[in-house]
């Protein structure tokens, strides 16, 4: 009985003492949501700020920045030319991969902004390879194809109830739209918005090169994903071909910059290179890419 | 005309007696060391993909969110929550502040969150569930109701000795989840910053309002909301127990109820009615994150009230059935 006597005074107090402390909680919770007070935040806490140890020399710290290609998007492994470069240099010794900023559909317009983000400039501060891919968008953006090529399967979200399979999906919108928007792809038309985009990609050029003077940037340049369609075949060589030499005139004044050209990786081949969705490259097209990159490196 | 403190006392004594708060503290011990391991291999894994550095992480996760906005295959209400994930995200990078930094704190704070809509519920409906159906199917109510004591104060003292075990549950698993993942994550980490007061309308962040808290004031506030939520769960499992004449059944209803309501914050948004219902709003410390509520037009004004008309009537229906109906068996 004696026993039951404390049981029962242990559990009443701290019970009472338990409900009141939750009680204040509560209140406390309610009215800090009812009623925020908004402050300039983080200014009596100190914010925790402890960066890693400076990486070693010797070792390549890899970013990636761009569209869909730098995302990896008809890649079916998902890991694009970026995870294939890394891969491959770590044969060489060390390497890692510091960030994967690629965004699919993202244009030169698009970097720039990003290009204000401080989380994209500190992943870009820690790298000494920035791999660029961007453009893409700009020349061909306006043909819709990369809007609804989305990614190819790459990676299933938590979208499993979706019942279309995704490889299919993709690659139908994808034949589809080359077919319904032929006509309207013309050299004029692909090649109107030109100079404007090359003006962005050297300002995005001289703000990464201001953001991390020490890192060099490889350019991937861009191929002609129409060739297989007879009447875009050479409108589509002209202005990728434009595009690219826009792309050299502005990477040619910098020590620290390459173009790594991928024009003749696809011509001929698109049918082997190419994903299901006829614009971005598959598993070995993103492999040919990458060992481009890896020569450029090395 | 006796004292209602003893009654009180007597079914305290028996609830422990009964030892059902302690299957749920071995329930906690179990299973919190589960949680601790699949959280530290987590840490582990970004640890080396990421090496250590939370900024690269949480830049991905922007990136990846991101890139997942441009397919059109993911519905729009997760593509809202996405947007609104990214922003979060953003203010935490742009205010330099690690939002997943590991410690014993961290991992209480996002046990707590992750646990409002089901683990509390299910602990809690552990000891309020067969409070009066366990009676019965024992038949130990003919003695309890042939004292001269007023049913209605019987019910009562059942009723408190309840809500005293609830709060002790909620602190409960507060304590045991920092203890045993303090010891992975460390025990410091009670000042570091947390970001509250993320106003959300439609897909965009109103960050005008939002305030960093210390990581102890948010983990009360947060126990405050879950004592909330707790109070009305033992109040429903509590009238089921007197509706329902087996614990087995009483324990099945509720369960089903919960279960229901977790599936039902994933899918019904597009009915919106659902939100009268009390299992989908059980989630209240995700008014506290910033979280989307699951469906549109839930504040935590609602929430609060649908809970606590819930519970009103939960208790006027226990007190008009156990005062009034024969006790047969």
């Amino acid at each position: 009985m004696n026993d039951s006597k404390w049981t029962w005074r242990l559990v009443s107090l701290s019970s009472i003492a338990t409900t009141i402390l939750l009680l204040v909680g509560f209140i406390y919770a309610v009215s800090d949501i009812l009623y925020p007070k908004g402050e300039a935040a983080v200014t009596s806490l100190p914010a925790e700020t402890q960066t890693p140890a400076a990486a070693s020399g010797g070792e390549y710290r890899i970013m990636a920045l761009g569209d869909s290609l730098a995302k990896g998007t008809g890649d079916n492994t998902g890991n694009g030319f970026v995870k294939r470069t890394v891969d491959g240099l770590l044969q060489d010794g060390k390497a890692r991969l510091v960030g994967n900023m690629g965004i699919n559909g993202l244009t030169t317009a698009g970097l720039l902004e990003k290009l204000q983000e401080e989380g994209v400039r500190y992943a870009m501060r820690q790298a000494n390879i920035i791999l660029l891919s961007i453009g893409g968008n700009d020349l061909f953006g306006d043909s819709g194809i990369l809007d609804t090529g989305g990614d190819g399967g790459a990676e299933i979200p938590e979208g499993a109830s979706v019942p279309v399979l995704p490889g299919t999906a993709a690659g139908d919108t994808g034949t589809d739209l080359t077919e319904e928007e032929a006509p309207e792809l013309t050299p004029e038309s692909l090649l109107a918005g030109l100079p404007e985009a090359a003006g962005r990609l050297g300002e995005a050029l001289q703000r990464i090169a201001e953001i991390n003077p020490e890192a060099h940037i490889y350019y991937v340049g861009l191929y002609n994903p129409f060739g297989d369609v007879q009447e875009l075949l050479v409108p589509g060589n002209q202005a990728v071909t434009a595009w690219n030499n826009a792309v050299m005139d502005l990477i040619n004044t910098r020590g620290n910059m390459t173009l790594v050209p991928t024009f003749d990786l696809f011509g001929g081949h698109l049918d082997k290179y190419l994903s299901s969705d006829h614009f971005h490259p598959n598993g070995d097209g993103y492999q040919r890419i990458s060992e481009r990159i890896i020569q450029a490196v090395r | 005309m006796i004292n209602l403190l003893p009654l009180i006392r007597n079914e305290c004594l028996k609830i422990i007696k009964k030892k059902r708060f302690y299957v749920i503290l071995l329930i906690l011990v179990v299973l919190v060391p589960m949680f601790t391991y699949a959280q530290m291999r987590i840490s582990e894994r970004s640890r080396d993909k990421f090496n250590s550095d939370w900024r690269l992480e949480i830049q991905q996760q922007i990136t990846d969110n991101q890139n997942s906005l441009s397919s059109d295959r993911i519905p729009e209400e997760w593509k809202t929550y996405r947007r609104i994930f990214v922003q979060q995200l953003q203010y935490y990078l742009d205010h330099n502040v690690n939002p997943n930094e590991p410690s014993g704190v961290t991992f209480t704070r996002e046990f707590l969150d992750n646990s409002v809509n089901l683990f509390i519920p299910l602990l809690i409906m552990a000891v309020a569930s067969d409070l009066v159906s366990g009676e019965r199917t024992t038949g130990t109510i003919k003695m309890l109701l042939t004292r001269p004591v007023r049913r209605w104060k019987v019910l009562l003292s059942k009723l408190v000795a309840l809500l005293m075990f609830v709060s002790l549950i909620v602190l409960s698993v507060v304590i045991i989840s920092y203890l045993i993942s303090g010891l992975v994550f460390g025990y410091k980490g009670f000042n570091v910053p947390v970001f509250t007061g993320f106003q959300i309308s439609g897909d965009t962040v109103d960050m005008s309002t939002v305030h960093a808290v210390p990581q102890w004031k948010y983990l009360l506030m947060q126990g405050g909301l879950i004592w909330f939520v707790s109070v009305v769960v033992a109040l429903l499992a509590f009238m089921v127990s007197v509706l329902v004449r087996s614990t087995a059944a009483s324990i099945v209803v509720m369960m089903a109820a919960l279960i229901a309501g977790t599936i039902l914050s994933n899918m019904a948004s597009a009915w919106t009615t659902a939100k009268y219902l009390f299992m989908v709003n059980l989630g209240l410390t995700g008014y506290l994150a910033g979280t989307p509520a699951p469906i549109e037009g839930m504040t935590l004004t609602f929430s609060m009230a649908v809970l606590a008309v819930w519970g009103l009537i939960s208790i006027i229906i226990s007190f008009a059935v156990f005062t009034k109906r024969d006790i047969l068996n």
